[in-house]
């Protein structure tokens, strides 16, 4: 199909199903759609990104560009004052950011949350980190043991086969390690480890036998199969510039991977630059009929019509809308009548780290720019009451050789300062925890009674914050951390705790949890409303909990099993 | 390493970029890979362009003549040596307009700052101001400020440890300091977590995003 065919705007069509968003539960859920034959429309808030065509900022060399990868001062304080306290904010990657000035939102002073948004089409599967990996039954069961939070809905019987399914498609690099706590993905062949990597994993997993250390799993093409080609996609070129946006569709986004899929079908049709505004509900059927969008440019508004609705706008995007679309029967949001909807508001903790110097290794560089680093998967995955916490964290981490960036700190000027800094320095590792955090009522999302943005949608107030659970947590993985890299050799070694808010992991979830009872839980086991048959939230709104894991492959399982799921209970009558 | 080195890490670019675009366009069809790489994915330009030199007038943060202090301070700490120094490829322009757009006007004060107290010293000490002092007054004067020895202030030190970090930033990132003093990769191709190094080798320039 051709692109001004597959864009529309004005239609007075009824879609088989609708999905609000595009980036990683977005795609899946139009594909899916797609491919079962369902005419669908895509809502995107933002504008059209072109895989390759809209790179504007890839492979450009730091010389080419006007401040060297860093971003205009003024630019940063009065657009992206929240957006570039993010890792990957950079020159090459800022149009691919929110813009912080349009999309205003409130915390209470001492709470602050950093809202990273990625509102064009791809959304944030084009600014993800990739990283990628199965949750297991102990993430499962982990609320029904301590009681904080409800228990998932599923197990991991539940969704191992559709995380084949995503995992195939998508392509994920990793080491089969066959680990009760986090389940192998079908894999494509893992990265490498560097030669110091290699040594300190031999090292921990001698001392430490329930710590282990594997290849971070990633959504990168180490080697394509048919599959892959077939999407346009080649093998990974290891740049790691990916949140530039890649042209190899080497690493899995929409556009790479998804949106092609989608659109040879010829049943796709995307509605780009429409913001969601609330969904239109027909009291007496008790079923969703469309959506109400403003336009993001003349902000005029139309409406859109579909069977079915699949809200995929992000974990905060999805519960925002629900929030708003009340109803004289549903005064508190839609498909609220549990009363739970903005509440249990997560994120990931990665408020420690520790490093040191590894002796040795002098003869030896690594070469490429490796897309993902190391990990220790979680060794508190069984509950103990003898831990001054609960749940667990992983740990990131990677060995790297110093460059100028290290050693330009020396003091000195002239030639051998100059020669000192061409040479490769001492080897150093590092690890990085990322913690489980708890669900709590408390943590939650409301819309404001009166401030709106420029599109007339209320302003979300966010009243979210770490608790002691997660600073102790921090505290023991600092120790740890310390502890197992002084154990396996390592010199110079210091560790520290830091205060970021929440919001900065990207991994925001909850809010419309899932659950067996409609009195306590938004979403049933399938991602399906509760009280409307023909609504769902497949993205991170649904979740139950964190889980230690990056929890991006969870959303590709959990929409492409909803879509099944949703296809057959219309199927069955009763959508 | 001699210039030579350059030559060949130019070279060396240039085979591995058409070995990796013939087995790219073997991979998906000649065709399709232009297309798939057409304007950005393999966009670096490699040819060495001359750098402009930005003392000819007044930069956006600093005067005429404190480009012109800073261009000699760029020439003694990283200097030309088989490849251009910092002063060469314009760092003293780089810093001007880094400063001005992207740093607070904290740091700016910082560097001005540091410029005048600086010239101050080289009145004092040898009634010239820096640029009119011989290379070897000019790099005493440095390491005196860089070493906090003689009277010189802590403040100093740390002015000048920014200064520096601020010359190294500009050097690393401009063409001939990430592709020419050190070995720059564009598209690498793939991983490899272990490859021979020797002391002689050059450290990799290429960062991906993370300068």
């Amino acid at each position: 199909m051709q692109n001004e065919q597959m864009y529309i705007k004005q239609t007075s069509e009824v879609y088989d199903a609708i999905v609000v968003g595009s980036g990683v539960s977005g795609g899946w859920a139009a594909k899916e759609l797609c491919e079962k034959g369902q005419k669908t429309l895509m809502i995107e808030r933002g504008r059209i990104v072109e895989h390759r065509k809209d790179y504007i900022g890839e492979n450009k060399a730091p010389w080419q560009q006007e401040f060297r990868t860093s971003v205009d001062n003024l630019l940063v304080e009065q657009q992206y004052n929240i957006q570039q306290q993010c890792y990957a904010f950079k020159d090459a990657t800022k149009h691919f950011f929110g813009n912080d000035r349009d999309l205003p939102y409130n915390t209470p002073k001492d709470k602050p949350f950093s809202w990273i948004r990625a509102n064009q089409l791809g959304g944030k599967s084009l600014l993800w980190h990739r990283q990628s990996y199965r949750l297991s039954d102990y993430d499962f069961a982990a609320n029904s043991l301590d009681g904080y939070g409800n228990d998932w809905p599923i197990r991991y019987k539940d969704i191992a086969d559709w995380y084949s399914y995503v995992e195939k498609h998508a392509g994920i690099s990793g080491q089969a390690e066959n680990l009760p706590q986090l389940p192998d993905s079908d894999f494509l062949p893992p990265f490498e480890m560097s030669s110091p990597e290699k040594a300190i994993k031999a090292k921990l997993e001698a001392l430490f036998p329930t710590r282990n250390m594997t290849i971070g799993r990633t959504a990168h093409l180490t080697k394509p199969t048919e599959l892959h080609y077939s999407q346009g996609r080649v093998q990974c070129q290891a740049r790691n510039e990916c949140q530039a946006g890649c042209s190899f569709g080497a690493y899995f986004s929409t556009q790479s991977s998804t949106l092609p899929a989608a659109a040879k079908t010829g049943l796709l049709h995307i509605a780009p630059d429409s913001v969601v505004h609330s969904l239109i509900f027909d009291e007496q059927k008790n079923r969703v009929i469309g959506v109400r969008v403003i336009d993001n440019n003349d902000l005029s508004q139309r409406e859109y019509f579909a069977k079915v609705v699949f809200l995929c706008a992000s974990t905060l995007g999805s519960t925002q809308i629900l929030l708003n679309s009340s109803t004289k029967s549903q005064p508190n949001g839609l498909a609220n009548n549990s009363g739970v909807l903005g509440h249990y508001l997560m994120d990931h903790n990665y408020n420690a780290n520790a490093g040191g110097d590894v002796e040795g290794f002098e003869d030896e560089i690594d070469r490429g720019r490796r897309p993902t680093g190391i990990l220790v998967p979680n060794f508190y995955y069984q509950p103990d009451p003898k831990r001054k916490f609960l749940r667990g964290y992983m740990l990131g981490g990677s060995a790297y050789r110093e460059n100028w960036k290290q050693t330009q700190h020396q003091d000195g000027i002239g030639v051998d300062f100059k020669n000192s800094l061409k040479q490769a320095g001492k080897w150093k590792f590092s690890f990085y925890a990322m913690g489980e955090m708890l669900p709590r009522f408390e943590n939650q999302v409301a819309l404001h009674p009166t401030l709106k943005d420029k599109w007339g949608m209320p302003q979300l107030d966010i009243d979210c914050q770490y608790s002691e659970n997660e600073k102790l947590m921090m505290e023991d993985a600092k120790e740890q951390m310390i502890l197992m890299l002084e154990a396996v050799g390592l010199t110079n070694v210091k560790g520290q705790t830091r205060n970021k808010p929440p919001g900065l992991a990207i991994h925001e979830v909850g809010t419309a949890r899932m659950g067996r009872d409609p009195k306590t839980s938004v979403l049933n086991s399938f991602n399906q409303s509760h009280d409307i048959p023909n609504l769902f939230v497949t993205d991170g709104a649904s979740f139950c909990s964190t889980a230690p894991q990056n929890p991006s492959l969870s959303f590709m399982a959990l929409t492409a099993r909803a879509v099944d799921y949703a296809l057959k209970e219309r199927a069955a009558g009763r959508l | 390493m001699s210039q030579n080195h350059g030559d060949e890490t130019q070279q060396c670019h240039d085979t591995s970029r058409r070995r990796f675009l013939n087995g790219f366009g073997v991979l998906v069809g000649a065709t399709a890979a232009t297309q798939l790489l057409g304007g950005n994915a393999i966009s670096v330009a490699m040819a060495y362009t001359s750098q402009a030199d930005s003392t000819s007038k007044a930069g956006k943060l600093l005067s005429q003549a404190q480009l012109i202090q800073l261009k000699a301070i760029c020439a003694q700490v990283i200097p030309i040596t088989e490849t251009l120094g910092a002063a060469d490829v314009d760092v003293h322009g780089f810093i001007d307009n880094q400063l001005f757009h992207c740093h607070t006007v904290k740091e700016q004060q910082r560097i001005i700052e540091l410029l005048t107290n600086m010239d101050k010293e080289a009145q004092a000490q040898y009634q010239h101001s820096f640029v009119e002092l011989s290379a070897a007054q000019q790099v005493s004067l440095l390491n005196h400020i860089e070493l906090g020895t003689s009277h010189f202030k802590q403040k100093y030190r740390n002015d000048f440890k920014y200064l520096k970090t601020l010359i190294c930033f500009g050097y690393y990132t401009s063409e001939v300091g990430a592709s020419k003093e050190l070995r720059y990769l564009a598209v690498p191709g793939g991983y490899t977590g272990s490859i021979p190094y020797k002391t002689s080798d050059a450290s990799w320039g290429s960062q991906g995003l993370s300068y």
